[in-house]
This record gives structure tokens, sequence and C-alpha cells, in this order.
């Protein structure tokens, strides 16, 4: 087993490796953060703005080659992932951010896989019945509503609830309240700060497992295997609950591979409506702000995510299915 | 009982009159289902008693209602399925239990072996675990330990080798053959008193098929189950069941005790069925008994006899109301009364001649018949044909770890108007074989001769397409080899559109293939799934007629048709071969249709061919080993014989083509290798036999002791 995750690590590196060198040439190709220096007034000449690149290791005049290597082997020997035009680190930045969207995403992750696996194997249990119609239609609105307008209902309606009360109960934007006191106060606010994102995103989030889940699960709940264990004398439910629920959840499991990195995609609304500053929001900012380094690095860490999401998944797989245990 | 009785007073019979000491006593048992097309009464009104220890064979065709009234019993039918009438299990009714109620006499006291071992086992658990899971319901007390030994002792009885390590095993690490014993051993782990099988043996070889009997024989032994056994094998009931009981379109229409059904049949269903098997163990020269039309649509209301519209015998009186299953005169002795529903049954005692009833078509005579072989055409020839798979391993970097022998060193011929068979188990490489033939290329290791033309020099695409004119192909399953999407006009025109023939050509060739392959002409504007089974092959073999083709390739041609069509099917491919002069090469499993329709025949063995030669010579004194055991593993349709012949049951599966062994390919299986003493086994170990014969004229065949004897072990008779 052991053996196998490091094959697949290695395997992943590489395409790792590939896809942001990729990344890094398109950038350095497409973005020129020389243009928007022209707006800033007083207006610096061509001359300032190459030299003032030129020390951030930005230098336009080189090629996209010469640039690549360069780059490269700052990652490699200093772990040093380059500069914005504004003169910032990246290496600095990208921690607090990774740090920001994790908080902000892993419960809401957790939430809806639970979640939503649950409600699928409820509503197949329930097939055409009055709470998987419920469920199930729930599932494929959600599916049809855009996100910024999902979370702005749910914003709202923190919204009134605080005026209801009378107080502010919840936040609706923001990560913390700054100069709050350690210790409970400092938990009551994160709460507050947390419930109404981690809430937004799971109530629409969870749509997606339950169809799959749901669909996968009728698919075998009429299975040859499953006739066979009532016959053994199992009731029908204990037979779907045992043989069928399992067999089931193998494509769910292998669907978790993709989901984690377009959660982390999709968050660039989740992170600008709540105001949370992650990396979602970065990396498409960083593209309006013309930065090449940290315009690859967020399509790195992506790379990275969706690594683990799919080593995850083969780990997943091969926990519930013997067919595919490696020996 | 008495001729009209209303269901309720059935009813009331059964719980008084029912003998008192039948295990399972089912009467007036009728299900319906809710379907698009209105409620579909597929089981209606089947009475049986089973008797403890005893075995009833339920025989049908697809459609019959044989499966919903043993899933009945079973209570696994859907919750929408409206069932009524009565089931009895030692007098409890069972009927209208809770499905938790139910549960304490599935599994204990009733067990089933379904159809498809394949998907019947969860993938996910080790066979182990699903086998104590069987013992876990209804013994919740037993200890681990006592369970683990019981699963053991079940692997055993049902013949899986090293069952404490097997234990521990997934169902894909078993072969199919395997998975059924799996599947056996579920059923009789907690001693059943009735253990219903259904098709067991449909989906396995026929070397497998024989073993599994074998297994359910044993089964029914230890256990001392009533068994009842549903299939459309007249043959695989014949030697084990006591009583048969014949359905057709959800009801009875004959019962009675085997000797009955098979040797006296008063039902002209029962007989056409008869008839249109063809029998492995003579040289019939006659064609088979043909069923014209389809079981009727269960979703209209019938109104005469069900068989009416597709019975030889058929008067007025027949069409007005459903004849009952009454006791045929001068039958009362026997343990059963041998009962048929059929006004005529008395019309039908004493030798009944099913060919005279049913119309066989006389056997066509070809024109080719009288002339010898040797002066006939080759029209395909096969020179040391070989195919064989590197077996890979590996993610990124593959290395070869060994190669799969599909087809080694095949050579055979076909001259003009025979009918050539190749047969074998699964994985022997007989479509391979066929997908060889078709390929047809420069670079495959071998030569295809087909009609004059070798694939060595047929390069360019004008001989190729020539070469596809000659030879064309009928598929195994002919609803997936149609184009859903196509009429039946546009799946013909499209092989004549490909040669370039004028529109009004084409028109008038479709009509004439129409005709030939008996289908209605003015059907052609219709789509496949418009037609039955049978009709949509003859648009298969129609279509592969369409460019007058001298040879055909048949791959199992009527395995996925229902017996009495199957019978029509196989008498067309007969009367095109012989007004055509065609030459088929067909692949079979069936052996019983490969000895009616073949001239010559080729067994294969991993990839080789062991034994060649005319049909009647290799059916009537096979000499390699493995086409005794292949010929003695087929379940010949008369009760008499089939429990008095000698069987010689195969170990094991066929072995991977990996481990192939070096001398003799069959050595590992082989009943006259285990006979020998060591001195002789190593000849068959270190030396490949060839194939040739022993005699001018006779069969060919790859063994260095064909007349060995066999190893008592592996012989079995039931007396």
């Amino acid at each position: 087993m052991l053996k196998y995750l490091l094959k697949r690590s290695g395997i992943y590196l590489i395409m790792i490796f590939l896809t942001t060198s990729a990344g890094y040439f398109l950038a350095v190709s497409s973005l020129k953060p020389a243009v928007l220096e022209q707006e800033k007034i007083p207006r610096p000449t061509p001359e300032q703005v190459a030299a003032s690149f030129r020390g951030l290791g930005l230098d336009p005049e080189k090629n996209a080659w010469e640039r690549y290597v360069e780059w490269l082997g700052g990652i490699v020997t200093r772990w040093d992932w380059g500069r914005s035009p504004n003169g910032a680190y990246v290496n600095a930045e990208f921690a607090d951010r990774v740090l920001v969207s994790t908080r902000l995403f892993i419960a809401s992750i957790i939430l809806t896989l639970i979640i939503g696996v649950a409600l699928g194997v409820y509503s197949a249990a329930r097939q055409y019945k009055f709470q998987d119609r419920v469920i199930t239609s729930y599932s494929y609105l959600v599916h049809i509503l855009p996100a910024p307008i999902a979370y702005f209902l749910v914003q709202l309606g923190a919204i009134s609830i605080n005026e209801a009360v009378g107080e502010r109960l919840f936040f609706v934007t923001g990560i913390s309240t700054p100069g709050i006191d350690p210790g409970w106060p400092a938990f009551v606010d994160l709460v507050a700060h947390y419930a109404v994102p981690t809430f937004a995103m799971t109530i629409f989030g969870w749509a997606g497992y339950q169809i799959a889940q749901r669909q996968y699960l009728l698919d075998n709940v009429n299975a040859d295997f499953v006739r066979t264990a009532r016959a053994k004398g199992l009731t029908r439910n204990q037979a779907i609950r045992k043989h069928a629920l399992r067999v089931s959840f193998i494509p769910v499991a292998q669907s978790i591979a993709f989901t984690i990195p377009a959660i982390f995609t999709g968050g660039f609304f989740a992170e600008a409506i709540f105001a949370w500053p992650g990396i979602g929001l970065w990396s498409i900012q960083s593209i309006g702000l013309q930065d090449v380094n940290v315009a690859t690095a967020t399509l790195a860490y992506g790379s990275v995510i969706f690594a683990i999401g799919a080593i995850l998944a083969d780990f997943a797989t091969t926990l519930v299915d013997p067919r595919v245990r490696v020996q | 009982m008495s001729t009209n009785t209303t269901p309720a007073e059935r009813l009331r019979d059964a719980g008084l009159y029912a003998p008192g000491d039948a295990v399972l006593s089912v009467r007036d048992l009728n299900v319906r289902f809710n379907s698009e097309n209105g409620v579909v009464h597929a089981v209606r009104g089947v009475d049986f008693d089973l008797m403890p220890g005893k075995t009833l064979g339920i025989v049908g065709e697809s459609g019959s209602g044989k499966s919903v009234t043993s899933m009945a019993i079973m209570g696994l039918l859907p919750e929408t399925a409206d069932i009524s009438g009565s089931v009895r299990f030692k007098g409890k009714e069972l009927l209208g239990l809770s499905d938790k109620a139910m549960c304490k006499h599935r599994g204990s006291d009733i067990a089933m072996v379904f159809q498809d071992p394949l998907s019947s086992l969860t993938p996910v658990y080790t066979v182990g675990n699903q086998i104590i899971e069987a013992l876990t319901v209804h013994n919740p007390t037993m200890s681990k330990q006592a369970k683990e030994a019981r699963a053991v002792d079940l692997l055993r009885m049902v013949g899986i080798p090293s069952p404490k390590d097997r234990l521990k095993a997934f169902p894909h690490e078993f072969s199919g053959g395997m998975r059924q014993r799996v599947m056996i051993a579920i059923a009789i782990a907690n001693d059943p008193r009735v253990l219903i099988a259904d098709e067991p043996t449909t989906a396995l070889d026929v070397t497998i098929q024989a073993q599994v009997l074998e297994v359910l024989h044993t089964a029914q032994e230890e256990t001392g189950a009533a068994v009842v056994m549903i299939t459309h094998d007249l043959g695989v009931v014949a030697g084990m069941a006591d009583d048969i009981m014949v359905m057709y379109a959800g009801k009875p229409v004959e019962t009675g005790t085997v000797e009955d059904i098979y040797y006296n049949p008063r039902m002209p269903y029962t007989l056409g069925l008869l008839g249109a098997v063809p029998r492995v163990d003579t040289a019939t020269k006659q064609s088979l008994v043909p069923i014209e039309g389809t079981p009727p649509n269960l979703a209209l209301p019938v109104t005469g006899c069900s068989f009416a519209a597709r019975c030889p015998m058929v008067s007025d009186a027949c069409l007005h109301g459903e004849p009952e299953l009454i006791s045929v005169p001068g039958s009362e002795t026997g343990t059963l009364d041998h009962k048929a529903a059929c006004i005529k049954s008395g019309e039908l005692s004493g030798n009944a001649d099913a060919h005279r009833i049913f119309h066989a078509p006389p056997k066509p005579v070809s024109k080719f018949d009288g002339v010898a072989r040797t002066e006939r055409d080759k029209v395909l020839e096969l020179k040391d044909v070989k195919k064989h798979f590197p077996l890979l391993k590996g993610a990124l970097i593959k290395r070869r770890i060994g190669t799969v022998k599909a087809v080694d060193g095949l050579s055979f011929d076909i001259r003009e108007g025979e009918c050539v068979s190749i047969v074998g188990e699964s994985g022997c490489g007989k479509t391979t074989t066929l997908l060889e033939i078709m390929e047809f290329h420069p670079d495959q290791v071998g030569e295809v001769v087909i009609g004059g033309v070798s694939n060595k020099v047929a390069t360019d695409h004008k001989t190729k397409m020539a070469m596809r004119k000659e030879m064309q192909m009928v598929f195994q399953d002919p609803t997936g080899a149609l184009d859903p999407r196509f009429t039946v006009y546009e799946v013909l025109a499209e092989p004549l559109e490909n040669l370039g023939m004028p529109k009004a050509a084409i028109k008038k060739r479709i009509m004439e293939l129409m005709q030939l392959v008996g289908l209605q002409p003015d059907h052609v504007n219709r789509f496949p799934n418009q037609f039955s089974g049978g009709q949509r092959q003859r648009i298969g073999i129609a279509r592969a007629l369409a460019v007058n083709p001298k040879l055909v390739v048949l791959d199992e041609p009527v395995s996925a048709l229902d017996v009495s069509v199957q019978a029509g099917v196989i008498n067309l491919l007969d009367k095109l071969r012989a007004e055509l002069g065609l030459s088929y090469l067909m692949v079979a499993h069936d052996l019983s249709v490969v000895r009616h329709i073949s001239d010559r025949v080729a067994v294969m063995y991993l990839g080789k061919i062991v034994e060649t030669g005319n049909v009647d010579d290799v059916f009537d004194n096979p000499r390699h080993p493995y086409t005794r055991a292949l010929l003695s593993a087929i379940p010949v349709p008369d009760p008499n014989l089939e429990r008095t012949r000698e069987r010689i049951i195969l170990q094991g599966d066929l072995p991977s083509p990996l481990d192939a062994p070096k001398g003799c390919n069959f050595a590992t299986r082989c009943p006259v290798f285990a006979a020998l003493p060591a001195a002789k086994q190593e000849k068959c170990l270190t030396l490949e036999p060839p194939l040739t014969s022993e005699a001018e004229g006779g069969q060919d065949f790859a063994c260095f002791f064909p007349d060995g004897e066999l190893d008592a072990e592996m012989l079995v008779v039931h007396a």
C-alpha cells in the first residue's frame, strides 16, 4: 500500500510540475504588469519601471524561457516563489491565504460530504415518496442557483435574524473582530463569524453528493446480490444497508477527488462575498493585477490540492472496494 | 380436484386436502404486475405439492412465469406485485407475511440459488463473510469459531479446494462455476427443507454445468431438502427431477412424473418442446420441430387456450374458454396424476409424432450432398494461425510477464456446402479464431485463405472488399447486433449500398431476402425492437446473406434464443445452406445444436484443436479424453438414459492460458492422465501430442492414450 501511494505521489508530482510550468509560461507571456505601472501618478518612465521590475526578478526584457529558469531556480534552491509587482513576497502572504481558505472551507467540505451522502441514502430508500421528492427537488433547485445569489440570500437571512433579535448574533462578513479578548469571547466571536459562510456553503453544497449517492444506491438496490442477501434471511432494509450501500459508495468516493479542487476554485465567490481574503480570491485578483508569480503559485497550490484529493480518492476506493486492492 | 372449481374452493381444498406431509404446497398462485401497458398477469394459477426430498422441475421458456413463481414463494417480488393464492410451508401460510416475518423462513426453511453467479455475490465482501452472514441471521447465538468451522465444511461440501484459505477470498477471485458453488453453500448453510434453484447452470459452460449439477445433487443428499429446479433446458431436469411441471404463459400446462412428461406428453406444447431440442447422443438427420409464433401478451385477458395461436392442432373449441389442468385419461396410476391443460390430450396418447403434428419441414438436400468432400472447393482455409497476446505489467513502463496463447497454431479448412463447428469451453479461443479470420490482415501469424485469396497477398482495399463479399457474419446477440435506429430496410440495404448496387435492385433484393428468411416483406419499415428475438436473428441472417456470400460465420447463432424459437432458426439455417449452397463456420457451446447442424467439428482446448473430424465420428466415438468429457457433460432429454449413464466430471476450471502446461495442455484436468501410471504420465507432461488420425478417414485427435482407462474419481453414475 505504501509503495503504491508513493508511486502515485510520484506521478502526481510530475503532473503538478508540468501544469505549473505550463501555467507559468502562459502567465509570463500574457500578464504585463508594466501596463498597470503606466497608470500611476506621477507616471514612471519605462526605464524606471524596468529597473524596479528587474529588482523584483520580473525583468520584462528577458524572454519567457530565461525568466522560467530564473523562477524555477529560485524555487528549487531557496523555495522562493518570487515577488509581486508591488514588491511583496509571495511566500510571506501565501501561508496566511492558505490558512484563511482552509479555515473557511474545511468544515463545510466535511459537512457537505456527510449530509449529502446521508440524505442520498435516505432519499434512495424512500424513492418517489414525499421525503425523496422534497430532498431531491431541493438538490436540483440548488444546482441551478448561482453561488453568489445563494450566498447573498443567506447573508440577508442572517441579517434579518440579527434585526429580529435586536443584537448582532452573526457576522455576515469578515474573519474576526479586531481587538477581541482571547479565550471565551474570542471563541464566540469566531463562531459568530464562521456560522454564516459555513452554513451557506453547506446547504448549497451537498446537492451534488445527494444526487449522486441516491442514484448509485438506486442502481444497486435491485442488484442480484441484494436479492441474494434477502434470500439468506435479511430484511430488505438490512440487505440494502449492508450490501448495496457499500457498493454504491465506490463511485461517490471517487468523485470526492474532483470535488475538493472544485470547491477550492469555486471558493472565489465565497471568499469575496464573505470577505475572507483567501487563496481563491488572491488567485483571481492576481490576474487582474498582472501578477505572474502569484497566479502561478495559486495554480500550483490548486494542482497540489487536486493531487491530494485524487490520492485520497484512490485510498478511499481501495478501502471500500477489494477488487482494486493492490498486492 | 374436479374440473369446475372456483378459486375459493380450490384454496379451501388446499387447506383440507393438501398432502399432509408436503413441505411446500402452492395453490392457485397468481401474480400481477402493474406496467405501462396495463396489468400483466405473469403467473396464473400455479398449484403444486412438494414432498420432502423430492425434486420438482419447472420447465418453461422466458416469460412463462417460472421465475416469478419462485420469487413469489420466496417473498422476493417487489411490493408493487399483486400476489394472491396460497403458499404453505409445512402447513403454515407464507403469503401475506411481512418482510420481517418472512425473513425467519428465507434462508433457513426455504433457500434459493440464482441464475447469474457473477452478479449474485456482493463484490465487496469475502465469501466467508457472506456465508457466515447466512449463519448469523438464523443462529444469532452461534459462536464465531463454530460459524467459521461450518463455513469451511460447507465450502468443502460444494467442492472448493483449500476451503479454509478461500474463506478470505473475494468473489472476483473465483470463476463463475466456483461462485455458483459458493451460492449453493450459502443456500444450504441452514439445512433448508426446500431449495429453489432458478436456472442455476444457464450461465455456465457445459463441463462446469455438470460439476454444479453434481454439487446440487450432493447438497440435496446431504440436507435431504426438497428441490424446485427451474430451467428452460429439458436435458438438465431429465436426470434430476422426480416430477415435472411445464409452464406456458404463466400457467402450468402439463404436470406429471418425469416419465409421463418425457415419454408420453399429452399437451402439444410439451410435445413441441421435446421435439425442438436437438439430441447430442443420436445422429438424427431430421429437421427439428419448430413452434411458430410467440407466446401471448399477458397484459391482455386470456379467452381461450393460451397456446392456441401456435398450436397446429387448434380447433374452434380451443379458442373458447381456457382449458383446465385435468388428469389425462388412463394415467391415474403413478405417484402423481398426469395432468394436461388441453382438450385434445386424449388424441395425443401413445406415440404422437411431433414432426408430423407440427409439420416439421423435411430435411433439406443440398446439391453438394452427393459430392465427395475432397472434390469440393475450399471456401476457407487456415494454416497454422496463431494469436498470442502479451501479458503486460506495470503502470508507466510495461514489461512483458507472459504470453496468452489464445489461438496457437490452428489449421483447418471448410469445403463448399458444409458446416464446420468449433466447440469448447469459454476461454478456449473459439471467438478469437473467428476474429482472426475476420481480421484478414497480411501481418497476421499464419495464413487465412478465403475463397482462394490469401491474407498474405490481399493488401489492397479492392481484394479485401471482394473477400468480405465472400464471407459474412451472424452474431450471437441479435438485439445488440442491429442498430436500433435503423429500420430493417436500412439494415439490409447497407451492405448492398456498399457494393454500389442500384436502388431498384436493392429494393428487389431486400424483398427476396425477407422472404428467404421467413419474414413478411411488408415489415421492412419496422424497427428491430418491433420484432421478437427469433425474428431479429432472422434479420441478422438476412443481412449476412444480402451480398450472396459463400461462407457465413455464425457466432453462437441461437444461444440467445428460447428453445422453441431456436428450432425454427436452426431449420432456417439448414434450409439456406442446402438451397444456396452456403458453407458455415459456426462457434457454439451447445453441442446438441452442433451435432444437429454440422458436418464437421473441431474441439478446441486452450487455443489448440484437440480433436477434429466428421461430426458423427467425433460424437459417436470420441477419442480425446477432453471430447469424451465434454460430450458426457451434456444432459440428454431422456430420463431413463440420464439416470443410468456414466458421466465424466472434470475437476476444476479451464486453466489460465498463462499456466498452460509444457506437454499436453489438458493433462491437468485429464481423467485418463489421472489414471495413468507415473511412467506414462511423464510422456504427457513433456511431449506435446500431435494432431493425427489413427485410421484412414477417421477423425484427427491429439492424445497419446486415446483409449486409456478413466480415473474412477471423475466418473459418476446416479443409480
